[in-house]
């Protein structure tokens, strides 16, 4: 038995070994991603809208001097131990020139710490909302095509501040995202805008009753209710049960919240009082681009990060071409394709791309979830708005500064 | 495929399979020595890890610590918290025998891990700690990984060369009395309860070690990586296939299980495009045969416990029923 087992540890080595001699002409960049573990349902979209990038990519022109440009999926199972395997196995084994991806803030944090980081390849992160990431030491590497939470937890609390919102409740789902919005948005409402928050509280996923949590949170007098969760998920929930029981008068949600569902679930008449704020990204030239790319593959333009994962991967190809295929001038170039100077690129528009990248004009990449101009950080600010309810879906309230 | 990124990836996939074996001996002395089914690994790997990391890392603002110790106070820290967090658990969940330890032990674990989660103050919450130092971190990918794979190397093998000492010492073959017949060595004037005490700890500092290892080497610990899958029972399937009572069993279980999870994505990424996604489940799915093989097949693991003189007959004997 013990031969046996080493016989087949070693025949699956020995075929990796020999199916893997690559060819010449390939341009590899890793598409990592939480394929197994607790984001399972999301990643498939997500890469999905990776490789369609990749496609058109290829459909036009490929990348270089014709070559083909390929997505390489490795599965970093939403954590740290995940993440380092399948970034060492992307960037030493496949030898790809950048790296989209991990999914999870832990696993990015990890593989950039201990492999991109170290070899100097480009990372870029659709869906790392960590304000941990921004703090990495990353030698410029490490980017993100989704803004942290700390800026939307802070822009939404300036936008209710002006909207005339008074004592204020909190209810946060605990993980990084509703901690990390939580957090932000209580700093700079009660630290720097001097409002009041009655109540500041986290509550588990996946319970069948929140009215405890609830009453609790209504003591202190506020009338409204903050709620940073997901709007498919427990955040539904947490406002049905709010609205059933008369506990607030007015609800307020993150991007998370802004979610079909809960219009589906609980009918638009109810939820006059209901507003949430979402990157603007949603109504853009650039957004009904991919929407329609993506739908043509058979793709939900509406699944949660797909529009940011397929910005992340364009823009690594963007840089990929910019710095001609040498990987560690990729940061830098990535830098360079979208800081707002020079000719417009929307989604698909490879080709044109691709010209003016050869003829040496500046380019700036507008993306489906916005327009992507890093700073120093490898940081997007994201543009916001609030959202209200209305006969037709979501409706724009106001931009969020 | 270039030579140098294969030499990298083994020298990654070395350093890792050094810190499992670390978790998998330590549970070795907690099963394989003193039958204890401690299931809440994830936990005491978690301690571990954060201690080391609030030991090791520069003072920050708004949680404890950090306090910029050296390295290897980080990783005795760890040692001593995970030994000190498991003393009371063992004291009062040591009374439950095999799977009522396996429930207590888990439900531990995954209080551990909420109240990581949970107070920001002390871990940082959700959103982990960042910027731990590692030890020659600053040289380079590759040259920075073989010194990182030395220092693992020298800890496991420090480890090993006093867990193999205890385990052929008077304590090791009483730990197997009380584990094969706990009424025997009682009569034998053996304080079972204290000795059992004994051989958590000891597994529960090994395991703090393996997590403040990990934290080091990826420069960050999140709760995320505190997932039983990977950090319980992935050990568990490590131990029983190596050989659960020996300890380089444990170790050559943790490079098995290890090569065949990591190696085997390379793999089943040469089949066609179209299955890139799903293709990575196969994965799962061979652990669990493997489990299930070995199970069947060869329940004592690949290097099965050493037996000696008269005990192996009788075990070969009491076999056949």
């Amino acid at each position: 038995m013990k031969t046996k087992l080493f016989a087949i540890a070693a025949g699956l080595m020995t075929a990796t070994a020999l199916a893997s001699v690559p060819a010449k002409a390939d341009v590899k960049i890793g598409l990592l991603g939480g394929v197994s573990g607790p984001i399972a349902a999301m990643a498939p979209a997500m890469i999905d809208a990776a490789q369609l990038a990749v496609q058109q990519v290829n459909e036009q022109g490929g990348i270089g001097a014709g070559e083909t440009l390929v997505g390489v999926v490795g599965d970093s199972a939403c954590n740290p131990q995940g993440g380092t395997d399948a970034a060492t196995k992307a960037v030493n084994i496949e030898g790809v020139v950048g790296v989209v991806g991990p999914h999870c803030s832990g696993a990015v944090l990890a593989a950039a710490g201990s492999v991109t980081i170290p070899a100097g390849i480009a990372l870029i992160t659709p869906s790392g909302t960590s304000p941990e990431i921004s703090n990495l030491e990353d030698k410029g590497t490490v980017f993100r095509t989704v803004p942290s939470d700390d800026y939307q937890g802070r822009a939404l609390a300036r936008t209710m501040k002006d909207q005339g919102y008074g004592k204020v409740a909190v209810a946060y789902l605990n993980n990084d995202y509703g901690t990390g919005l939580a957090n932000a948005f209580k700093s700079e409402y009660v630290d720097e805008l001097g409002g009041e928050i009655t109540q500041f509280a986290a509550h588990e996923e996946g319970k069948a009753s929140y009215r405890s949590n609830l009453a609790e949170l209504a003591k202190g007098g506020a009338d409204t209710l903050v709620i940073f969760d997901y709007g498919d998920g427990t955040g539904l929930t947490i406002l049905r049960q709010a609205l059933e029981n008369g506990f607030f008068d007015k609800f307020v949600g993150g991007d998370g919240m802004k979610s079909d569902a809960v219009i589906n679930e609980l009918g638009a008449e109810n939820l006059a009082s209901f507003v949430a704020s979402s990157p603007v990204g949603a109504k853009s030239e650039s957004l009904t681009m991919f929407n329609d790319a993506f739908k043509g593959v058979g793709g939900d333009p509406d699944a949660i990060f797909a529009n940011t994962s397929y910005d992340a991967a364009f823009l690594m190809a963007l840089a990929v071409e910019k710095a001609g295929g040498k990987k560690e001038d990729v940061a830098a170039a990535m830098m360079e394709v979208s800081n707002g100077d020079g000719e417009p690129i929307r989604p698909g528009e490879w080709k044109k791309a691709k010209e003016l990248i050869a003829a040496g004009t500046a380019i700036d990449y507008k993306g489906a979830a916005g327009e992507h101009e890093f700073d120093a950080k490898g940081d997007v600010p994201g543009t916001y708005a609030l959202f209200e309810v209305g006969s037709d879906g979501f409706e724009v309230v106001t931009e969020m500064q | 495929m270039e030579f140098l990124g294969l030499v990298n990836y083994a020298l990654f996939m070395a350093i890792f399979i050094g810190i499992y074996a670390l978790l998998a001996l330590g549970l070795n002395i907690q099963w394989g020595f003193a039958g204890l089914f401690n299931a809440g690994i994830a936990g005491f790997f978690a301690v571990g890890a954060y201690t080391s990391a609030i030991l090791s890392t520069p003072a920050v603002e708004g949680r404890l610590g950090g306090f910029d110790l050296h390295f290897v106070l980080g990783w005795i820290g760890a040692m001593l918290a995970a030994g000190l967090v498991a003393w009371p658990i063992g004291k009062i969940c040591l009374r439950f025998r095999s799977d009522y330890l396996a429930i207590a032990s888990i439900g531990i674990a995954e209080i551990i891990r909420l109240v990581i989660k949970s107070e920001p103050a002390l871990t940082n919450g959700a959103r982990g700690i960042s910027s731990i130092p590692r030890p020659m971190g600053d040289i380079g990918y590759m040259e920075s990984q073989i010194a990182y794979l030395i220092i693992v190397l020298a800890v496991l093998i420090a480890a090993y060369v006093l867990v193999e000492r205890q385990f052929n010492a008077p304590w090791g073959r009483m730990m197997r009395a009380i584990r094969d017949n706990e009424g025997a060595a009682k009569a034998m004037g053996k304080d079972v309860e204290f000795r059992r005490l004994e051989a958590f700890i000891f597994g529960a500092a090994l395991m703090g070690l393996g997590g403040a290892l990990f934290a080091h080497f990826n420069r960050s610990i999140t709760p995320e990586a505190i997932d039983p899958m990977v950090a319980t029972f992935l050990v568990w399937i490590m131990l029983i296939l190596g050989g659960s009572g020996n300890n380089r069993g444990a170790i050559l279980g943790a490079a098995v299980v290890w090569i065949i999870w990591s190696v085997s994505e390379i793999a089943t990424d040469r089949l066609p495009h179209e299955y890139a996604v799903q293709a990575k489940y196969i994965r799962l799915f061979l652990i669990g045969l493997m489990l299930q093989l070995v199970l069947r097949f060869r329940p004592e693991g690949l290097l099965p416990e050493p037996l000696r003189g008269d005990q192996r007959a009788t075990k070969s004997g009491a076999d056949q029923h």
